[in-house]
């Protein structure tokens, strides 16, 4: 059964979460409740959004979060395991088998910075993960950066050096601030990649 | 087997309001159900009142359908839709009347309303997540794992909430597009 005006999917995830006013919102259920085509793509958004949010609650990813992000997985249940090196300095950290989320609080002034960039390095200074034009908010105190929490509990015992770095618009580079965070394996076994 | 029928909403009006029609009845329980049960989720947030409220539309439309109380024949979606609103209004004050249909046509609704959604891929989602611009995967992920995270987004990408939406409809193609989504 074809539609003849099918719903875009963004609207579609616009009204699953509940970001449409009154009349566009019914208008949206009254073409849904008479469209199999576009019900069917509901679904598929539905079970997206589902599997997304599962994403999420795993910790599986690496990224950079909000705080509220943080107090929501909190209220979720998770475990929340956080280390706030100073600027310049380091951290001791591990992680067990009861924590679900592990977070680098990286403090830092970024008013006047146009494009930030994380990037991720031993202790060499090799850079081994970059995340390119993170978000970050002006006025904030800094960045929240989620380690994968799979990738954590795996790992041996090391250091990761994080560098926030202000990227200008030719591509060059200035460090904003550092912080190493030096990793104990607890878990049982000698850890891998 | 579950054999679907072709037929238009006002045939299937017609067919189970002329009779005991169980093909008529059981192709409205598929065609509807899954509608239902979505709009369920959307207000509710909860499977098992969304699987409750689908189970008593269908009962409470099915019922006026085969008493023949829709006139308009081809208004059956604003019907289920319109029952759906109502029955979510008046949830709670309608616990006993509830009670009361799934006693009386709990055991004759047709045995077709059994819906298998497609799984996802989690490995080739989280692939795909991982693949977005950190912008877009932050504005997806800060969405789905909280739906009132609008604001949140906004301020942690020091834009206003409008760019929040555009941001999030690009991330969304790009990830149904990645996902193999094609409609």
């Amino acid at each position: 059964m074809n539609c003849g005006a099918p719903l875009d999917a963004a609207l579609l995830a616009d009204y699953w979460i509940g970001a449409l006013g009154n009349e566009e919102e019914a208008a949206v259920e009254e073409h849904v409740f008479a469209c199999e085509e576009c019900s069917a793509r509901l679904a598929e958004i539905v079970e997206l959004a589902g599997g997304v949010h599962d994403l999420a609650h795993s910790g599986s990813l690496l990224m950079v979060v909000s705080g509220d992000f943080l107090k929501q997985a909190e209220k979720n249940g998770l475990r929340v395991r956080q280390y706030a090196p100073p600027v310049g300095g380091s951290v001791q950290c591990t992680v067990t088998a009861e924590d679900d989320l592990l977070v680098g609080r990286l403090a830092a002034n970024l008013s006047k910075a146009k494009q930030v960039d994380l990037s991720l390095c031993d202790l060499q200074g090799v850079e081994q993960v970059r995340l390119r034009d993170i978000p970050f908010a002006p006025e904030g105190d800094g960045v929240v950066w989620q380690q994968s929490i799979t990738f954590a509990k795996a790992a041996p015992t090391s250091s990761v050096v994080a560098r926030l770095l202000d990227v200008d618009a030719s591509g060059g580079e200035s460090l904003i601030g550092e912080y190493t965070f030096h990793h104990t394996r607890t878990l049982p076994g000698p850890g891998a990649w | 087997m579950l054999i679907v029928i072709e037929l238009s909403d006002e045939e299937i009006v017609v067919r189970i309001g002329a009779g005991k029609d169980p093909d008529a009845e059981a192709e409205f329980c598929r065609r509807m159900g899954p509608r239902i049960r979505l709009y369920g989720l959307r207000h509710l947030r909860d499977q098992q009142a969304a699987d409750d409220l689908m189970q008593q539309v269908l009962m409470t439309t099915l019922l006026a359908l085969r008493e023949c109380r829709l006139r308009e024949t081809e208004k059956l979606a604003s019907f289920v839709l319109g029952t759906c609103r109502m029955m979510v209004l008046d949830q709670r004050r309608n616990v006993r009347r509830r009670e009361q249909l799934m006693e009386a046509w709990g055991a004759d609704l047709p045995p077709t309303v059994i819906f298998a959604t497609p799984r996802l891929d989690q490995d080739n989602l989280a692939r795909c997540v991982q693949s977005l611009k950190e912008r877009e995967r932050a504005v997806v992920i800060l969405t789905f794992y909280d739906e009132e995270a609008g604001p949140d987004a906004a301020r942690m990408l020091g834009v206003t909430e409008a760019n929040v939406r555009v941001i999030r409809h690009r991330a969304l193609h790009q990830l149904r597009e990645c996902m193999g989504v094609r409609r």
